[in-house]
């Protein structure tokens, strides 16, 4: 079987400083991965560049995704090909509503894969069949592009994006951040539906309590830019229960 | 100057002789003050004398039908009222006269001839044309235009469309045109005027309009410059705004891309003064500029009464090696209390070699006011460009997106809506939006 993500000894810098370091890690189509770890060991710098982002710079290493070279593609044709990224801070755009945008989303990867731009109709269709998903109504998607929604509000709407674009590896960056108990369960049932054989998951947290929804298969602990210590969905409930420095103090005993 | 006198003298029999005496007025200032130069603090960064070709000609120029006039009128919204005028000429067989009560609508010929003294008592009265250049050129040699007079306590409930179309052969003709526009009390009315380049030549024309609005009237302008490639063009309106009166008014200059000499330039000149107590100017303007267009908007709102308002709001994208020039201006004279007067001015440049100079002015002489301007040049926002590329849109297309968001605000802010309409379908045409 091809793996879904192939990473391989990356390292990766921003504004020179190295942040991720000989970081590795495999995942297989279906599968779920949780990466947690303290803040500033590399969690979002990896959704970033995954995602494509190009202040982000690969020192070394490569990222296979699907067999192919990730690191050759731009954000759009990653996203195209498949990959999204959920963001922990959606950007507000006033004036273009999240219909609109969705609209020319699909249809740029209809036509990347030689489909024909979807009519208003089958639009209208398959967005309302999302939108059942997080419970988003109309008027919310009418509305420009995160502009004065909540920190709920904003999450759901990019679970919508997600199930919209349907890709094949979603990345979700600290999506249980600013999430009141309620919002989380809602975006966390999106994500379940959403879970399928052909479609994998790296879930970015930095506590346990979204992945008592999101039940991964496995668990990843990030130190100092690189993976300190893998296990099952047991791991986070230790983590949860002793925190993150018994991790450093194995880490260092090593 | 020699060749304007001779060009006033061959037209003097076609002006009514209520004007003459103004208009000779105009004549000599205008050969007093000419074509203003670079070293004029309103021209400083407007080179027309560069882009204006000099030896022009003032004659009306021939008027006829030609095939891009027929296709532009044919692909309109079926607006109700429309006044056409070519070269500045009107033809009645091309418009559509509002039969209302309380409405007079004609040419500004006809209306000098039959509505007694009215035009006169208004026409050339607000435009300074002892130091606007181009206002007193108009004043003096300007043969026809609209003329729109609205009784007390009337409401128009439809759009009235003025349609000016250059279809001018000769490229040294300068075209004069020209609104007059009176609200009586209580009136209210909204207006569009529309310019277009149907010749394939470069052309030429000045704008003149004076727009009165009453007491507790409402008038809402939208000027549509929306082809702007090969074209010279200077637009005047001068306005009063008596108490509790509310003018807003739209310009919206897009310039394609360009076919011709590629020396294009449009200016506004949009005055309102508020000499009425409570009286309220809205100033938007939105602007694209392409290639080495130059589009130039001066704004001038003068504060006069107290307790009144205003705001301006204007935007501008340009690309390629454009340039754009605002210069709003906030008078508050001394008596204008409690005037609360905004600005609002943002430029996008999406190319390196493009440009914008922007220059807001602010004049106090009342003590108790509210007046804030606020400025912005710059690029798009990386990081939502790149939110957009994240769910497979191009750079390229999430740039037209993003301007249209940016350009947008715009034209929300036109209040007659199927105008509003045409021109977010145009707005989406012009950035190729699917949308």
């Amino acid at each position: 079987m091809q793996s879904m993500l192939s990473i391989n000894h990356l390292t990766v810098a921003v504004n020179g400083k190295e942040i991720l370091r000989d970081f590795s890690l495999t995942i297989n189509p279906g599968e779920v991965h949780a990466i947690m770890g303290p803040n500033g060991t590399g969690k979002s710098t990896l959704a970033a560049t995954l995602a494509g982002r190009e202040e982000y710079e690969v020192v070394s290493g490569e990222i296979l995704y699907k067999g192919r070279n990730l690191l050759e593609m731009e954000a759009d044709e990653r996203a195209r090909e498949g990959i999204f990224l959920a963001f922990q801070y959606p950007v507000e755009i006033p004036g273009v509503s999240t219909t609109n945008f969705m609209k020319a989303a699909v249809n740029a990867k209809r036509k990347h894969q030689g489909l024909e731009p979807l009519d208003a109709r089958e639009f209208l269709k398959l967005m309302n069949e999302k939108a059942q998903l997080v419970d988003i109504k109309r008027e919310f998607l009418s509305r420009s592009i995160n502009e004065g929604f909540s920190g709920g509000e904003k999450k759901r709407n990019e679970i919508f994006q997600m199930a919209m674009l349907e890709p094949s590896l979603c990345i979700l960056d600290e999506t249980d951040s600013g999430l009141d108990i309620d919002a989380l369960r809602i975006v966390a049932n999106g994500v379940n539906r959403l879970r399928s054989p052909e479609r994998s998951f790296l879930v970015i947290t930095h506590y346990q309590r979204l992945l008592n929804y999101i039940i991964p298969d496995y668990v990843h602990v990030l130190f100092d830019g690189r993976i300190a210590k893998s296990g099952g969905k047991e791991l986070a409930l230790k983590l949860e229960a002793e925190g993150y420095d018994w991790v450093k103090e194995e880490l260092v005993a090593d | 100057m020699e060749n304007i006198a001779t060009q006033f003298k061959s037209l003097a029999n076609s002006f009514s002789k209520e004007s003459l005496a103004l208009r000779k007025e105009a004549l000599a200032s205008f050969q007093k003050l000419g074509i203003p130069t670079t070293r004029h603090e309103e021209w400083k960064y407007t080179n027309i004398k560069a882009r204006l070709r000099q030896e022009f000609s003032l004659l009306p120029a021939e008027s006829r039908v030609n095939k891009a006039v027929k296709n532009y009128i044919a692909s309109l919204p079926p607006y109700t009222y429309r006044l056409t005028f070519l070269n500045g000429v009107f033809h009645p067989e091309l418009s559509i006269i509002p039969d209302l009560k309380g409405v007079t609508v004609c040419s500004l010929r006809e209306a000098a001839a039959h509505t007694g003294g009215i035009v006169e008592k208004h026409f050339g009265r607000l435009v300074d044309y002892s130091q606007e250049h181009f206002a007193a050129l108009n004043t003096a040699f300007v043969t026809d235009g609209a003329f729109i007079h609205i009784h007390k306590n009337v409401a128009v409930n439809e759009p009235i469309y003025l349609q000016y179309f250059f279809t001018a052969t000769d490229e040294y003709a300068f075209v004069q045109t020209r609104n007059l526009v009176v609200l009586e009390e209580g009136a209210s009315l909204s207006l569009a005027e529309d310019f277009r380049n149907a010749s394939n030549i470069d052309v030429q024309y000045n704008h003149v309009a004076e727009m009165y609005v009453g007491n507790n009237a409402r008038l809402d302008v939208v000027e549509l410059q929306l082809e702007v490639s090969n074209a010279i063009g200077i637009h005047t309106l001068e306005s009063k705004v008596n108490r509790n009166g509310r003018l807003s008014a739209a310009t919206i200059t897009f310039s394609s891309p360009n076919t011709g000499t590629g020396q294009s330039l449009i200016r506004n000149n949009l005055t309102a003064r508020l000499t009425g107590e409570g009286a309220h100017a809205e100033f938007a303007g939105l602007y694209f500029g392409k290639e080495n267009a130059l589009i130039d908007n001066h704004v001038l709102i003068d504060h006069i009464a107290p307790n009144c308002t205003s705001n301006q709001l204007y935007k501008g994208v340009l690309s390629d090696e454009a340039t754009g020039v605002f210069n709003g201006k906030i008078f508050v004279k001394p008596g204008a209390q409690k005037t609360n007067a905004y600005q609002s001015s943002k430029a996008l440049l999406l190319s390196k070699g493009a440009s914008v100079n922007s220059k807001p002015q602010l004049e106090i002489f009342a003590d108790d006011v509210k007046c804030s301007h606020g400025a912005a040049i710059g690029q798009l926002d990386e990081n939502a460009l790149f939110y957009l590329m994240t769910r497979g849109v191009s750079r390229h297309e999430a740039t037209q997106i993003l301007t249209y968001a940016f350009a947008h605000e715009v034209v929300e802010h036109i209040q007659t809506k199927p105008i509003r309409q045409f021109l977010c379908d145009k707005l989406r045409d012009e950035l190729h939006l699917n949308f």
